[in-house]
């Protein structure tokens, strides 16, 4: 059967009607070869012009459409779905942008005409050589991965129960609850109450559809988007590893500390009663009572804010609050205490930050702004000194010290990212999708990373990527229903493919696989998302974007440049 | 002779940043200069050198490659690629006798319109500058 291409042009209202003749349009497009009819109308994308569209198909047994209209961006998935209505492949439609990149920024009605008749004469030619690609459904698997029993992952195992789901929980560590477990005690004072987290993971152990593997690590996950196999081995233990299949990984991994040690800025272990956060919170967690190394209670303590943020180049964001809430535990403690907190930006941002702040100073505690510190001095006599934002040096006395180190991310996370396939931050913590648009997504599909893997985080930030992460997967991945992988992918045709793997080393979903067998590249359709990278790289061309191939792109740079 | 001479580009735009930005550039009415031949493909990293080279060889006066900021690309980093493949494309247009400077590769995010216009007159003043493309087809053919 031969082609019968019908051409619409959308008069937009006066969008398109005014700054374009489309009668001229009509009669130039008119005598081009397979073209059956050329017809305008007033609004192709109303329910009368879609419902136009439809019976000018079926009446005329079009075999494609082009349309000369507004920018695909807006109405192209309407079109497509036109011609599915009307029984031909939704890719045998080609919208052409005669609005924003014609009608509208040529001023000039015969320069726009020209141009418009050009775009549409280009589309025509395009989908000559358009090929109907089909949908494909795959089937799913419901079940999820979470990867870290800290907050995170708590949160999100729990969240993401329901029937029909299975979720595994990976802990390497022997317990679940995370780094917060560890101070209760500072916690509780805050407000903060643990018991809701030991609820919570009492929840996890007692729920069937969770599977908690403490003590665990996960050895691979091979796979894609409702699809992914997982083998995971018990920590120290060559022999009694699982491995199943889950549809999507949730990386709740976690954070560390920055070594305080690997600079002499701050006396840490070179001087005693030097702490971090950490040696605090469990002093206090041990006795409640605060101790020098010398037995006694101390008079004057210094908080240092901000370990290794020049080091680390990054903020840390939550430890001006951790350091403010320790400071009010030793003021509503030991009222008698001096307690100075050291700090260079301070970070107040939710909106209770701000009046806890101001409490703070009103209970005495001393907030001094510096852009550089460092502690020095012996055991009961240590010695701070700072330099204020002015350039003003100045010394502080104290017989204790307590310092903030940042935190950087958890050990093992480049070989966490490298089995996952997703790229990590400049920082060295794992990358979202998009900062803005896709917080808690990654590059790869099925694969979200919440909570300090991604960066420091609050718990109430991390609360709610754990939520987000979850509520993807709810509406992504749902219990019996199947996937559709992207259509537009590429293709490689084997007799022209060399065997050179220059795609494979382009992808950077690792969408391509080398079958060693035939000597060809392969591409996985299912994790191919038709960027076309391999196309641009493939030195025998043997790499088909669909819907847009070469042979489709060049018919638009032939007709471009037709005089 | 230049003042008539009427250049004619095409621009490789990439569908989620550039392309977007030329929308944007029609929503706000902007002037642009219809020398622009606009051809969407989903990410620059699709071009191949010889759709460029195809292009100059069917008379394009200059060729424009667009996409994503560097680090800003839909496809992570398909905008790298484009940045090194066209590069070198530059020095295999210099053995053409072609000014290299006639491929021009440009990063415009989706809110930029102007900058999208501006890209497209700037450059276009500049292929006005150089003249026709030395490799244009006979236009009797």
């Amino acid at each position: 059967m031969s082609d019968k291409i019908g051409v619409y042009v959308c008069e937009c209202g006066p969008n398109i009607g005014e700054a374009i003749d489309i009668d001229k349009v009509i009669e130039a497009i008119s005598p081009i070869e397979d073209v059956a009819v050329v017809r305008r109308h007033k609004l192709l994308c109303s329910g009368d012009g879609q419902n136009f569209l439809v019976d000018e198909i079926k009446n005329e047994g079009l075999t494609h459409v082009v349309l000369g209209a507004c920018s695909p961006k807006d109405h192209e998935i309407t079109f497509m779905n036109v011609a599915t209505r009307a029984g031909i492949n939704p890719y045998l439609i080609q919208v052409v942008n005669i609005r924003e990149q014609c009608a509208w920024i040529f001023k000039d009605k015969d320069i726009a005409t020209k141009k418009a008749i050009k775009y549409i004469r280009a589309g025509i030619e395009r989908i000559k050589y358009h090929k109907p690609l089909q949908k494909k459904e795959l089937d799913a698997n419901p079940d999820v991965l979470v990867l870290g029993g800290g907050l995170a992952g708590i949160e999100a195992a729990l969240a993401l129960t329901q029937t029909d789901r299975k979720v595994y929980l990976v802990e390497k560590s022997a317990d679940l609850g995370g780094s917060v477990m560890k101070f209760e005690k500072l916690l509780s004072h805050q407000g903060f109450n643990l018991g809701l987290i030991k609820e919570k993971v009492d929840k996890i152990n007692s729920n069937e559809n969770i599977e908690v593997l403490t003590s665990t690590n996960v050895e691979s996950v091979i796979g894609f988007f409702g699809n992914f196999e997982v083998t995971t081995k018990p920590a120290g233990e060559e022999a009694g590893g699982k491995s199943f299949i889950v549809g999507a990984v949730v990386v709740a991994s976690g954070y560390n500390w920055f070594d305080l040690e690997s600079t002499p800025r701050y006396g840490y272990k070179k001087i005693e009663d030097v702490f971090t956060i950490n040696d605090f919170g469990r002093m206090i967690e041990e006795s409640e009572k605060l101790k020098l190394s010398t037995g006694k209670e101390p008079k004057s303590i210094a908080l240092v804010h901000c370990g290794g943020r020049k080091e680390l180049g990054y903020c840390s964001r939550v430890c001006c609050m951790q350091m403010m809430n320790i400071g009010n535990y030793i003021k509503d403690k030991y009222p008698g205490i001096e307690v100075h907190e050291l700090h260079s930006d301070l970070c107040v941002s939710s909106k209770n930050d701000q009046k806890y702040y101001e409490k703070s100073k009103e209970k005495g505690i001393n907030f001094i702004r510096m852009k550089g510190v460092e502690v020095g001095g012996k055991a009961g006599a240590i010695s701070i000194e700072y330099t204020t934002l002015a350039g003003d040096k100045g010394k502080l006395a104290v017989d204790m010290a307590v310092v903030a180190p940042g935190m950087i991310p958890e050990a093992g996370t480049p070989q966490v990212a490298d089995m996952l396939n997703v790229p990590l931050h400049p920082t060295g913590f794992f990358k979202e999708g998009h900062e803005k648009l896709n917080p808690v997504g990654t590059t790869m599909d099925g694969i979200y990373v919440v909570g300090c893997a991604q960066g420091p985080k609050s718990f109430m930030e991390t609360l709610i990527q754990a939520q987000a992460a979850t509520g993807k997967i709810f509406s992504h991945l749902i219990p019996g229903k199947k996937i559709e992988p992207e259509v537009k992918v590429s293709e490689i045709i084997e007799a022209f493919c060399t065997g050179c793997q220059t795609c494979l080393d382009v992808c950077f979903y690792g969408a391509i696989t080398y079958d060693e067998d035939k000597g060809v590249s392969v591409v996985n359709e299912a994790i191919c998302r038709g960027c076309g990278n391999c196309a641009g790289s493939c030195p025998s061309d043997a790499i088909r974007p669909k819907h847009f191939t070469t042979t489709q792109l060049y018919q638009e740079v032939v007709e471009a440049l037709r005089e | 002779m230049s003042n008539d001479f009427k250049p004619n580009i095409v621009g490789f735009l990439c569908n989620w940043c550039t392309y977007a930005a030329a929308d944007l550039a029609g929503q706000s009415k902007f002037d642009i200069k219809p020398s622009i031949n606009v051809i969407r493909v989903m990410c620059s990293s699709r071009i191949d050198p010889n759709l460029v080279l195809g292009a100059f060889l069917w008379g394009a006066d200059g060729v424009l490659v667009a996409g994503c900021h560097p680090g800003d690309c839909h496809y992570e980093k398909g905008n790298f690629y484009t940045r090194r493949r066209f590069t070198q494309m530059k020095k295999v247009l210099e053995t053409l006798n072609l000014d290299p400077d006639r491929l021009q590769l440009a990063w415009v995010s989706a809110s930029e319109g102007q900058r999208y216009r501006d890209v497209i007159n700037a450059f276009t003043d500049k292929i006005k500058e150089m003249g026709p493309n030395p490799l244009k087809p006979n236009p009797a053919v």
